[in-house]
């Protein structure tokens, strides 16, 4: 590098290089020098210096042969030695950058491989909240009848036997409340009394009172019933009631409403069949089974072997019911149903309404 | 009820298998559970809607049957061998209470051999699960289960003066009923009497004196029909239910007590020999009129939706008793849209008294599944609850920070719920509660979050951030009030040990910080000291919307009350009611409008000042304000801490403080002079020093 040194000390002239052959010639000897100096193993490369010697702006190989070979060249050979400097200077750049990125590389290699990512290990968690499953419940159902058209309306928990049972066609004495044994509520000052609801269906009522048809409503809400716990029944549960009444709603409507929120809800394979039963304020009443979902109607532990489950209660308004709410039973026709929507819960992700209700954590978490 | 297979056959010549009969009741009403098999051929276990009593003997199923294969149905008709004495001689029926009986009929059978029943009748009757007792009252029990009409047999010698009394009870009079029991009787029962005493509870159980044992020698049988709601009653009052009381309550067949007693006479005199006198003692007060029921094709169309034809119409109804006859003027005309029916309530069938009834009648049995379905258009748009939106607002905030959604049961204990219970609260008490810890509905939301705690705490799980959007209950004025609140809770640590970072125990201030953060989206909370007495002294808050009326109350949950529950740890707890937030969460998202972005850099300038205690970053901030910067933008609060080269009762606390100015860039100079400004008026009304470190 001395030798050379001397050489971009001095100028053209006194080089002797007065010809474009001989300007070039210098300058393919200096680029077989530079490249020898980066020609040695990467890790005993100094970029620092390398820059410093050949791309360092006061004593640089670069800088001193614009100073002695270029500004000093006569006319004629200054376009020649511009090129030649700027391809030199391009080259020692380029290999200076690309010398530099793989330094980087192999540093980065190096420290990745003291101390690199462990994936396995987790990552910092931040606690996100859950919806209760029973509440995720509702809006899944809320969602497919909203998109049919029915709004949701809300109703006291605390009812009178009015709405709980007489305008809905359940009078005193009635063997239908023997399957609704009911809680009484002590409120002084009140002889005709409160109870807690055993349904949500004397929205029925209160919305009709209120409203003239066309109706069509859902109603969520919790609901007790005097039993003894189980693990399928609690003495708090939760309904979706709907109903809807107009002057054209016939069965054939309440079979497709019904077909078409289970079939939204369970998946659309599932089948629905009505089965005739009886409930005082529908009539024809029916039972609402679905094929099993977890077997597709071929019989399984779910199903109890009949392919069937039974879903909820169901059933074409009794036009008796009309008579407590001023709506004229020869115009009018509905059809209102009653969702066990704990059920639903259950029969789709399985536990038990004991669960539901104790909000371990370790339950809440499974439903995110 | 259980029904034998073999039994049917007997009344109606069905050839379809046990399964396919099963499948074919089911979908038309007979809901049948299981087949079993027996001794006596396969058992249906059908569940009977409460308004069929008809279908509560095998005569009415079969009936059900052959209507729906449209097969006969056999005529029952006994045939006695009556001896010349007149029954009429043997015994008196009077009824004293004809509300409560509507019809009695007695028989007597002389000189019969009381014995065990021969081995058909007792595996008929342990296949439908009824003891037997002996062929007389096997008998009765027999065609209890094929007529569905209950009987009663007396041993005749043992009633006094030959005379049957239906009245109601005596006060204070008593019988011993066949189960050995001694029965109280009040006034409001049906009672069955001979001339001197009690012998049975009308239609419920008869009485322990005069029943038929193996030495009886004459029986007379009780064939009656009682009032359905007395019978509901006495049974409830007694506690006693059989299946004679289930079959009066959901309303029997005052024709067919007639029959029945005939069949039964034929069947003991069959098992047990004897002689039946002739004729009966029927008293018969409360005859039913015939009733006339129109059902027409429109009506069908109306309800149902779509059509059944003409002769499936009449097939149906023909069948089941109802005798249809077109009356319309068209009759000619099948499928006639004008096409009317007159039908005739049979005798079995008292549920059906209007034309809907026959509508589900045709329906049921034409089959529900031919029925055809369909969506109805809406007419109207769907509406969400009122504070539906709010709601899902405030839950999303909730479960971003963490809180898991819990649904409480709010039936608990009166004693616990007394521990949040405001005073002057009347809560809602239950009159008939199944147990103490479930006496009363919760007078406020945090009954349910501690339990939640509890539970969690005792199973292991310590790090918790719960809350409930529920209801609170009370009883105001003698009327129930129901407000909707919503509970959080947090106890453990807020942020746990990993290999990222440290843990951190959750305190007031995160609860604090929460809660704000939930309060925001309802135009933000203001915070004041003290909150009621299940917080803990010192460590409570109350909360508003607007600075006057209290929203809630937040803060640490009082030790008594967590010792209450065992909790072994400290919680932090808040109960808000919920319309004032969804009302503010409304009221704010209305007035909410964009704030231009600033164009210009903000600058920030920390001041470390030293302070009294008992100055609180509210006084600070307003002192700093007071300097009146119109750039000031921001002042927050950035580390606070005690000791160290702080000297005792005071406290050093970081203030950040930041300014922009909207049309231009804040020079150096601008700034300083801001800082000496607010520097000045710190020392100034607060005595703080500036801190130098």
């Amino acid at each position: 590098m001395n030798e050379k040194n001397s050489k971009v000390d001095r100028t053209l002239a006194q080089l002797g290089a007065a010809t474009p052959g001989a300007v070039a010639r210098l300058f393919t000897d200096l680029r077989a020098e530079f490249d020898k100096d980066v020609a040695q193993d990467i890790d005993a490369i100094d970029v620092g210096i390398t820059h410093l010697n050949w791309l360092g702006r006061k004593s640089g190989v670069i800088s001193k042969l614009t100073d002695n070979w270029l500004k000093t060249a006569p006319l004629e050979l200054r376009p020649v030695v511009g090129q030649n400097l700027n391809a030199l200077r391009a080259h020692i750049e380029g290999e200076v950058e690309r010398i530099k990125a793989a330094k980087e590389a192999a540093e980065e290699q190096a420290a990745l491989a003291r101390a690199g990512l462990d994936l396995s290990l987790p990552g910092v968690e931040r606690v996100i909240g859950t919806r209760h499953l029973v509440r995720q419940t509702f809006e899944e159902l809320e969602r497919i009848f909203l998109s049919i058209g029915f709004s949701i309306v809300e109703g006291p928990e605390i009812e009178t036997p009015y709405y709980n049972f007489e305008a809905l066609n359940i009078p005193e004495h009635h063997p239908a409340r023997d399957n609704m044994d009911t809680f009484y509520i002590d409120a002084p000052g009140s002889p005709r009394g409160f109870l807690l609801r055993t349904h949500t269906s004397p929205m029925q009522i209160r919305t009709m009172e209120k409203q003239k048809p066309p109706v069509r409503i859902v109603v969520p809400g919790k609901v007790y019933r005097r039993d003894n716990p189980d693990a399928t029944h609690g003495y708090m549960f939760h309904q979706l009631e709907g109903l809807a009444v107009d002057t054209d709603i016939t069965f054939c409507d309440f079979k497709g409403t019904v077909d078409y929120f289970i079939r939204s809800f369970f998946g659309p394979k599932v089948k629905t069949r009505l089965r005739p039963s009886y409930f005082p304020f529908t009539e024809p009443s029916a039972e609402v089974d679905a094929t099993c979902h977890v077997c597709g109607g071929s019989g399984c532990r779910v199903c109890k072997n009949s392919g069937w489950i039974e879903m909820f209660g169901a059933g074409m308004v009794n036009p008796a019911v009309y008579g407590f709410v001023d709506y004229d039973p020869k115009r009018l026709s509905g059809f209102a149903f009653g969702i066990g929507v704990d059920r639903f819960a259950m029969l789709k992700y399985g536990s038990d309404i004991q669960t539901f209700f104790q909000n371990d954590v370790r339950f809440l978490r499974q439903f995110p | 009820m259980k029904v034998l297979y073999n039994w049917l056959k007997e009344f109606v010549p069905v050839t379809a298998t046990p399964a396919e009969v099963r499948l074919r009741l089911s979908l038309s009403g007979t809901a049948v559970d299981a087949i079993e098999e027996s001794p006596a051929g396969p058992v249906l276990d059908a569940e009977i809607t409460i308004n069929r009593p008809d279908c509560l003997g095998h005569f009415g199923i079969a009936r059900e049957v052959a209507a729906l294969y449209g097969l006969p149905l056999k005529t029952i008709k006994p045939k006695l061998k009556e001896s010349n004495e007149k029954v009429d001689t043997a015994i008196r029926v009077e009824i004293e209470a004809p509300d409560l009986c509507a019809r009695f009929t007695a028989r007597v059978i002389r000189s019969v051999k009381v014995g065990p029943s021969p081995d058909w009748l007792r595996e008929r009757l342990v296949a439908l699960g009824q003891n037997s007792i002996n062929n007389v009252v096997d008998a009765t029990n027999c065609v209890m289960f094929e007529l569905g009409h209950p009987l009663h047999a007396f041993d005749y010698d043992t009633l006094q003066e030959k005379r049957i009394v239906v009245r109601r009870p005596r006060p204070g009079e008593k019988l011993r009923t066949l189960d050995g029991m001694e029965r109280a009787l009040t006034k409001d029962m049906c009672l069955i009497a001979d001339g001197k005493r009690a012998v049975s509870i009308a239609g419920i159980m008869g009485g322990a004196e005069t029943e038929i044992g193996f030495s009886s020698k004459n029986v007379l049988v009780e064939c009656a029909w009682f009032d359905p709601i007395a019978i509901r009653r006495a049974s409830k009052a007694l506690g006693l239910r059989s299946e004679a009381s289930t079959r009066f309550e959901r309303g029997a067949e005052t024709e067919m007590a007639e029959l029945a007693s005939r069949r039964c006479a034929e069947l003991i005199q069959q098992l047990a020999g004897g002689e039946i006198l002739a004729g009966v003692a029927d008293v018969y007060p409360g005859r039913e009129l015939e009733q006339k029921i129109e059902f027409s094709r429109q009506e069908l169309l109306r309800v149902m939706g779509a059509d059944v034809p003409d002769k499936e119409i009449e097939a149906i109804l023909g069948a089941l008793g109802f005798h249809p006859t077109r009356v319309d003027a068209n009759r000619g005309a099948a499928g006639s849209l004008v096409a009317r029916w007159e039908c005739r309530r049979p005798s079995w069938r008292r549920d059906v008294t209007r034309e809907i009834d026959l509508v589900e009648e045709v329906a049921r049995l034409h089959g529900f599944d031919k029925f055809p379905a369909r969506l109805p258009p809406a007419k109207q748009p769907a509406a969400r609850l009122p504070h539906a939106e709010a709601e899902d607002r405030l839950r999303e905030r909730l479960v971003a920070l963490g809180y898991q959604e819990i649904l409480a049961i709010p039936l608990v204990d009166s004693e616990q719920d007394a521990l949040f219970r405001a005073e002057g609260i009347s809560p809602a008490k239950i009159v008939n509660p199944l147990s103490e810890d479930a006496s009363v509905m919760r007078s406020s939301g945090m009954i349910g979050m501690v339990q939640a705690l509890e539970w969690n705490l005792n199973h292991g799980e310590r790090n918790l951030r719960l809350f409930e959007i529920g209801k609170r209950y009370e009883i105001r004025g003698g009327k129930p009030a129901e407000t909707r609140v919503l509970t959080m809770g947090g106890t453990g640590l807020a942020r746990e040990k990993s290999v990222h970072e440290m843990a951190r125990e959750f305190g007031f201030a995160d609860l604090q910080g929460d809660l704000d953060r939930v309060g925001e989206i309802a135009g933000g909370l203001r915070w004041q000291l003290g909150g009621p007495g299940w917080l803990q002294a010192g460590r409570a808050a109350t909360v508003s919307l607007t600075g006057k009326d209290a929203i809630g109350a937040a803060g640490q949950l009082a030790r008594r009350v967590a010792e209450a529950f065992k909790l072994r740890q400290d919680a932090y707890v808040a109960e808000l009611l919920l319309e004032p937030l969804c009302d503010g969460y409304y009221a704010s998202r209305a007035a909410r409008h964009f704030v231009l972005l600033p164009r210009f850099p903000a600058v920030e300038r920390d001041f470390s000042l030293v302070l009294a205690d008992g100055t609180t970053f509210a006084q600070v901030a307003e002192t700093i304000r007071s300097a009146s910067i119109a750039e000031l933008t921001r002042i927050e609060p950035v580390d606070l801490f005690r000791g160290g080269t702080i000297p005792p009762g005071k406290h050093s606390l970081l203030v950040r403080a930041t300014f922009v100015n909207p049309q231009a860039t804040l020079t150096e100079a601008q700034v300083s002079s801001f800082s000496a400004r607010i520097v000045a008026a710190l020392e100034q009304k607060l005595g703080a020093a500036l801190r130098t470190s």
